[in-house]
Order: C-alpha cells, then sequence, then structure tokens
C-alpha cells in the first residue's frame, strides 16, 4: 500500500497536468490548464470562487475527468486508468474534505481505523495501535469515542487528516483547509500540515483563498482564473509580480480582471428602456 | 427552468426516465453483490436498522389490523350467521393482501424514507464522495447491503405481522365477541394452503415489494442532488413511488398468482 | 470487532429468529398443513352417488369430533358413484362395519364433511375396507326448488291490469319484484306502501293481460328465492269461478315468512333422495 511513497521517478514532479480542458454543464472550467506539482514541497492553488479549485483536485483523484489533456500522477496517466487501478492509486493519496466528510454512523476511533478496516486484514491489535499513534499526531487520542456529531468543526477536521494519514499516503490533497476555522483551530491546522510535510515528507496540495495563511506553509503557489494558470511563484512575492489578476485576488478589489458583474445583456433593455435607448 | 412542453407529455417521459434508470440501478445494485460479501457485516448492520428497527410498529399495526378486521367481520358476517368463518376470512385477507401490502407501505414510511434520507446526507456531506477516495466502492458498501437488508427484512417483517393480525383477531374473535377457540383454529386450518397462502401469498409477494421498496429508496438517495431540498424532495418521492409500485405489482402479482 | 457491532449483530440474529418463528408458526399452525401430520392413520373407502362440494383434506367426523380427512376423490371411468378414500386416525380403529357415510355441511354456508354414524355389527372396517352405507350430499338448490320455483323475472309486459293485495310483512319485497303463479312469473310488483289507517302493508301486482283467469279468491304469499336471494310474491290460484280484474283486491294473503322458519321447517321435513337406507334418523344428524 505505501509504495508509492518510494517509487522512484528520476522525476521531481509528482502531478503533472498537461493542456486540461473540461466543459461542465455548458460552461468552460478549465481551459488548457498546465500544471506542475513538485515532489514532497506544499503547493497552493489559490482562486476567485467557483474559478474549478475544487473541480482540479477531484481531477487529480480520478473522481471527474477533463475533455481533453492529461494528468499524470506519479507517472501514471489518471484518465486511462480502470477503476481497479483508479482505487489502488486512491490508496496513496489521502484527501481533506472541505466538510471534512467523516462517517456519521461510526466514532472517532472507527472513522480513522476504517481504511483499514477496508483494505487491510491487519490484527485488531495492530489496527488500534496505528489508529492511537494516527490520532495522538493530531492530537485527538481523548477524543477516540466522540461521534462526529460532537466535535468542532477544527476538531473534525483533524480527525479527517488523521484518517486521510493512515495509510501513508504519498500525497495530500487539501480541500479549503483553512475555511471557519477560529485562530487558535487554523494555527494547528497549519502546524499539522507543516509537520506531516517536514517529517514523512508528504507531497501537500491545498486549495485556499487565505494569502496569509497560505504565506506561512507553501513553497509554492497557482493563481487560477478563466481555467488557466495565470500567476505562479513563491507566495511571499507573487503579490508583488505586478499582473493585473495578482493585484485584484492579492489587493481584493471588487472589480478587475475577474468581473463583478456575472455576465448579462444589456441593463438598459433588461428594465425595459429598449425603445427609450434608441 | 426548463422549459416544459406540456405537463402530461412531460409527466409520461419523466415517469419512464425514472423506470429506466431505476431498472439500470438495480442492474448495477446486483452486480455490486459479489463486491458486497466482503461488506456483509454492514449488511447485517443495516438489517438491524431497516429490519428490527421496524418491528415495534409493524408489530402494533398488524395487531391493530387483525383486531380491526375480525371486528368489520364479525358484524357483516352475523348478518349471515357466519360468524365462525371470520377467523377464516381474516386469515385469508390478512396473508393473500393486507398483510404483505400494509407491511411494504409501512416498511417504505419507515425504513424507505430513513434509506433515502441517510444516503442523500451522507452525499450531501461528501461521506460518499471521500469512500471513493479512501478506494471503497460506494455501492458495494452503502448501496448493495441496504438493499439486500430491505430484501431480507421485507419478508421476515411480513410474517411478523401476519402472526400478530391473526393474534389481533383471536383477541377480538374468541375473547371479546365469544367465537369458539376450537371454531377459529379449525375453520382457518381448513381453509389456508401453504402453498398458495403462505408461500405465494406471504412470502412471494412480500420478496417482490421488498425488492421494489428497497430499490426505490437507494435509488432516490442516490439520484437525489446532494443538498437538503433535494434530499427533502427524494424523501417525499419514496414514499410516493413505493406506494404507487406496491399497489400497482400487488394487482399484477394478484392477478398472475390466483 | 469493536463493541457496537456485535450489539448490532445480536439484535440482527434474534430479529430474524423472529422472523423466521412467525414464519413456522403461520405455516403449521395456520394451514391445513396442521391438519396433515396426524400420526398414523388408516384409509377406508366409501362410494357416493354425489359429493356435492366435497374437498380433498375435508374432515371426517363421528359424532362430530373430528377423527381424520378425506384422502382423496377420484371418479373410477365407466362408474356413477364417486370413490372417496378417508384417511382414520388408527385411535378410531372400531368402526362397525355397517356405520353410515354421509356428506353434511357445517351450518348453512359452509364447507361440507363426512360425518359417520355407527351401526351394530359385531364386525369392524379394517384399512383399505369400504364402508358400504352412505348417504350422498343434498344439494339445497335441488332441496329448495321443491318449494319454490325459480324463474327470472317476467318481461315483455305488452298489457297489465292492477290488483292489490295487504300483507302485515312484506319481508324485504321491493318495487319490480316478480309475481309468480306456479313458480312462473306473470307480473310484478307496481308498489309497496304502507297504510297509514290500516297499518298494513298495502302491494299493487302488475299482472300480464294474458292472465286473466285467475280465481278472485287466490291467495299471494311472500316467498324467498333461494336461501338469501330476494323475495317475491306467489299466486296460489283458489276455486273461486269469478276471476281478478283490474283494481280487485286479494283478500288471502300470507306474509313473508322469516328465514329462520323456512330453513327450520326444512331441515326437519328434508327427505333423503339417496341410495341408502339410514340406520339413523336424519334429523339427529346437526
Amino acid at each position: 500500500m505505501t509504495d508509492f511513497v518510494h517509487a522512484t521517478t528520476d522525476d521531481s514532479t509528482l502531478v503533472r497536468i498537461r493542456g486540461l480542458t473540461t466543459v461542465l454543464n455548458g460552461k468552460p472550467i478549465f481551459d488548457g490548464l498546465d500544471m506542475d506539482i513538485p515532489r514532497g514541497k506544499v503547493t497552493a492553488i489559490m482562486g476567485a470562487s467557483g474559478t474549478g479549485k475544487t473541480t482540479l483536485l477531484k481531477h487529480i483523484t480520478g473522481q471527474m475527468r477533463g475533455d481533453a489533456g492529461e494528468i499524470l500522477v506519479n507517472g501514471q496517466n489518471v484518465a486511462t486508468l480502470s477503476r481497479d487501478q483508479l482505487f489502488t492509486l486512491r490508496e496513496g493519496i489521502g484527501y481533506l474534505f472541505q466538510n471534512s466528510a467523516l462517517l456519521t454512523d461510526y466514532d472517532v476511533f472507527e472513522n480513522v481505523a476504517f481504511p483499514l478496516r477496508q483494505h487491510t486484514k491487519l490484527p485488531e491489535v495492530l489496527i488500534r495501535n496505528l489508529v492511537i499513534l494516527k490520532l495522538q499526531a493530531v492530537g485527538l487520542r481523548g477524543a477516540a469515542s466522540l461521534m462526529p456529531g460532537e466535535l468542532s468543526g477544527g476538531m473534525a477536521r483533524r480527525v479527517a487528516l488523521a484518517r486521510a494519514i493512515v495509510f501513508d499516503p504519498m500525497l495530500i490533497l487539501y480541500d479549503e483547509p483553512f475555511v471557519g476555522l477560529d485562530p487558535v483551530a487554523l494555527n494547528q491546522v497549519l502546524k499539522l500540515i507543516r509537520t506531516l510535510n517536514q517529517t514523512l515528507g508528504i507531497t501537500s496540495v491545498l486549495v485556499a483563498h487565505e494569502l496569509e495563511a497560505v504565506k506561512q506553509v507553501a513553497d509554492h503557489v497557482f493563481l487560477i482564473a478563466n481555467g488557466k494558470v495565470v500567476a505562479q511563484g513563491d507566495p511571499r512575492t507573487i503579490a508583488e509580480d505586478g499582473s493585473p489578476w495578482t493585484r485584484q485576488f492579492f489587493g481584493g478589489e471588487a472589480d478587475g480582471p475577474v468581473p463583478f458583474q456575472y455576465p448579462a445583456g444589456d441593463l438598459g433593455k433588461a428594465l425595459g428602456f429598449a425603445g427609450l435607448a434608441k | 427552468m426548463k422549459p416544459r412542453t406540456g405537463i402530461g407529455g412531460n409527466l409520461i417521459v419523466q415517469s419512464l426516465a425514472q423506470i429506466g434508470s431505476g431498472g439500470l440501478f438495480l442492474l448495477t445494485l446486483l452486480a455490486a453483490i459479489p463486491r458486497s460479501l466482503r461488506y456483509f457485516r454492514e449488511t447485517l448492520r443495516q438489517l438491524w436498522f431497516v429490519g428490527a428497527m421496524s418491528l415495534t410498529i409493524i408489530m402494533v399495526c398488524g395487531l391493530f389490523v387483525g383486531m380491526v378486521l375480525m371486528l368489520q367481520l364479525y358484524h357483516v358476517l352475523s348478518i349471515f350467521g357466519g360468524t365462525s368463518a371470520s377467523g377464516m376470512v381474516v386469515a385469508l385477507s390478512v396473508y393473500r393482501e393486507l398483510g404483505p401490502v400494509v407491511t411494504a407501505l409501512l416498511f417504505a414510511g419507515r425504513a424507505g424514507t430513513s434509506i433515502t434520507a441517510e444516503i442523500g446526507l451522507m452525499r450531501a456531506t461528501d461521506q460518499i464522495d471521500a469512500m471513493e477516495m479512501m478506494a471503497v466502492d460506494p455501492i458495494a458498501y452503502v448501496a448493495t447491503p441496504r438493499f439486500l437488508a430491505g430484501l431480507i427484512a421485507m419478508p421476515l417483517l411480513t410474517c411478523v405481522f401476519c402472526a400478530m393480525a391473526i393474534f389481533g383477531g383471536h383477541l377480538v374473535g374468541v375473547t371479546w365477541l365469544g367465537i369458539d377457540n376450537g371454531t377459529f383454529w379449525s375453520n382457518m386450518t381448513a381453509v389456508v394452503d401453504l402453498r398458495t397462502d403462505i408461500v405465494n401469498g406471504v412470502l412471494f409477494k412480500s420478496l417482490a415489494f421488498g425488492t421494489v421498496v428497497s430499490l426505490i429508496a437507494v435509488y432516490q438517495g442516490f439520484a437525489t442532488p446532494p443538498t437538503s431540498e433535494g434530499v427533502a424532495y427524494a424523501t417525499t418521492r419514496t414514499v410516493v413511488a413505493s406506494s404507487i409500485a406496491i399497489l400497482a405489482i400487488d394487482f399484477v402479482l394478484t392477478a398472475f398468482l390466483m | 470487532m469493536s463493541q457496537p457491532r456485535s450489539s448490532y449483530a445480536v439484535g440482527t440474529g434474534l430479529f430474524i429468529v423472529l422472523g423466521f418463528a412467525a414464519l413456522a408458526y403461520l405455516a403449521t399452525q395456520t394451514t391445513s398443513i396442521a391438519n396433515v401430520h396426524q400420526g398414523a392413520s388408516y384409509t377406508v373407502d366409501a362410494h357416493f352417488a354425489d359429493i356435492g362440494q366435497l374437498k380433498d383434506r375435508a374432515p371426517v367426523k363421528i359424532a362430530g369430533v373430528r377423527v381424520g380427512q378425506v384422502q382423496s376423490i377420484s371418479l373410477a371411468p365407466g362408474q356413477d358413484a364417486a370413490d372417496v378414500k378417508l384417511s382414520i386416525d388408527t385411535r378410531y380403529d372400531r368402526i362397525p362395519l355397517d356405520s353410515v357415510a354421509s356428506i353434511y355441511t357445517s351450518g348453512l354456508l359452509g364447507d361440507q364433511y363426512i360425518g359417520i354414524e355407527y351401526g351394530h355389527s359385531k364386525k369392524v372396517v379394517a384399512n383399505g375396507g369400504t364402508l358400504a352405507l352412505t348417504k350422498p350430499a343434498q344439494q339445497l338448490e335441488a332441496m329448495l326448488s321443491k318449494f319454490f320455483g325459480a324463474g327470472g323475472v317476467a318481461d315483455n309486459l305488452g298489457g297489465t291490469y292492477s290488483v292489490t293485495a295487504r300483507f302485515n310483512n312484506v319481508g324485504t319485497l321491493s318495487v319490480g319484484a316478480p309475481v309468480k303463479m306456479a313458480g312462473v312469473p306473470i307480473g310484478s310488483v307496481q308498489s309497496v306502501q304502507v297504510d297509514p289507517v290500516k297499518l298494513d302493508a298495502k302491494v299493487t301486482l302488475a299482472i300480464d293481460k294474458r292472465y286473466d283467469q285467475i280465481p278472485d279468491d287466490s291467495a299471494a304469499a311472500v316467498f324467498t328465492s333461494g336461501l338469501i336471494g330476494t323475495q317475491y310474491v306467489a299466486i296460489q290460484p283458489g276455486g273461486s269461478p269469478d276471476v281478478l280484474k283490474n283494481g280487485d283486491q286479494l283478500i288471502l294473503t300470507q306474509s313473508a315468512m322469516q328465514l329462520e322458519d323456512l330453513i327450520g321447517k326444512f331441515l326437519v321435513n328434508g327427505s333423503s333422495n339417496g341410495s341408502s337406507k339410514p340406520s339413523t334418523t336424519p334429523s339427529g344428524k346437526h
């Protein structure tokens, strides 16, 4: 299960995306997107809401497929994998859902143990020890018998993180890990992301819009808009690269390349002034 | 809003589409049975939720159906001086129609809706996606065990319902209205046939209803948009579609089996 | 496995056991299976001229007590009597050879069964033996039709004349009910009214003009067709030389009889038309 961590490719890129094009419900999401996610680093994908950041993560895991282009994860083309091969690939990928997605039927312990029980025939003692170690790593060993409904948002996210790393994956995808957290919980999550990356060497990809938080953990930032990467670079300097996209996004301006107005027809026409305008 | 071509035509096309995709979903469920054998414990757990947890409502309703049926029959049959046959008529009507149909309707309301709502909420909170991500097939782990549990639970619940109805009929008929105990049983045993009434009536029908109700419940859970309105809408759909399907299939089965 | 899982398993197991217990209960206690396995039995033949509605597994009773059941019913080619095999519990193995097997109906509308009345012979029926003395099923319809002529309503009432009749009790007689003479419809009931002064029922009968030779001292009676059928008016002709004319009144009437009285009469007087000479009185059979 952990072969992927040690899988050797001379390539320093773990995820390579080339020319990804996706149309969803007639709306183009990606339009020839290229991206290289380096191995063993923390990479942040940023962008305004609705630019398809989460959708991009789902493409990487093969839950969604693009209409054109290719995605190579550890050298394997995701789009051409069979369902069984995809499942094998996913055992090497941890995914942290925005709303944690803990299984409400089970307590914290069983949630973390779930992947182990599904994919291994380990003895109960070993499962117990593994789960307790992972819970200790996220600081929630004492919450093992709580049900998901009894957890705060930050705790639920840390449990989900423990579940995502229970197999020691080669890659963790964080979907909006900072949303809705108080400053304390936010720092806990930041610390966890950093620790996991530094101690275990796990490649991390996080989708976020909080530049301040991203600056603290990420080694590299991609800014997505209009289905393309419009800017990339070091998170501490990317805001100063001078492009209109970065100025609007990091400066927080209401109008700019990302229009304030959702595409619509002429306002005068919509208000019934068409005749008067002529 | 989608353009409407006409309410009647729309309804027929939509119903056909529902039946079609429901049938395809059934094939998916059946194909996942070998894979879901690994999750045998999950099936057992669902059997607890949809079966054992429905026992109370099934037993209470069975008791009252038997009691009220006996009361009505007693008054009608007393016109012809045939009250001694009322135990037999209670048994026949419960075995052939009321037992399977009422149990299925109650099951759709009690267990079907909770299956739909549970799956809908699992989708709304990304639990299904999370399973996909943990390389666990949601069809084999979530859908098929619930479907199988419903399939197994329905005949068992129907048997319990029928036994309670007979007990209720006995309670009212023998204990209250004073029908002779021996007459009650001997008339019943003289007429009720194992093959036509118990196997064809109780078991076969309830198995058919179990298949349809569980299929509809699981399907609605998966087909619904994963939002709170979607879940609420799907739960209603489960009850409506199940009820119609139960009564329609009951008619067809009765026509063929009788 | 952790604790919650095994408690599910126990509860689910209990549920499955309960379901199968209910099934076993339904199958063995409420179906004919309950009558099938009764331990050792022996077989006796009986030939009946008419078995009526007798079915397989119908009970065989002695003095009203169930002692066995009908095993099979068949008709041998070239025979005009049904061959009925009775399976009788070996506990009742001292049935005299000259006992009478009769087909009875339990209650008025119940199923039919075979009753055995003991004879006086010292010899008993052995396994495979035959009860020679039998009484066939009595067809209620045949018996009743002796009392009332059956028939439909007279139609094509081209021209009619009206007569009235007064009854103390018309039962459930309604407008449109047939008027019959000698069992043949000759008209219909035109109206049924209660007389506010005399406090009896005044029934107007419309009689076909073809039947204009009815004596004016004829009697009218309210009868029932069949056991639970509709009621009708029967005209029993008198001996007067004068005939009924439009607007006349029938003086002699017989009101509707209660069904119970009717049945009582039938059960007491109903005669056997069977092929055997029963050794006990028929009135003792119920």
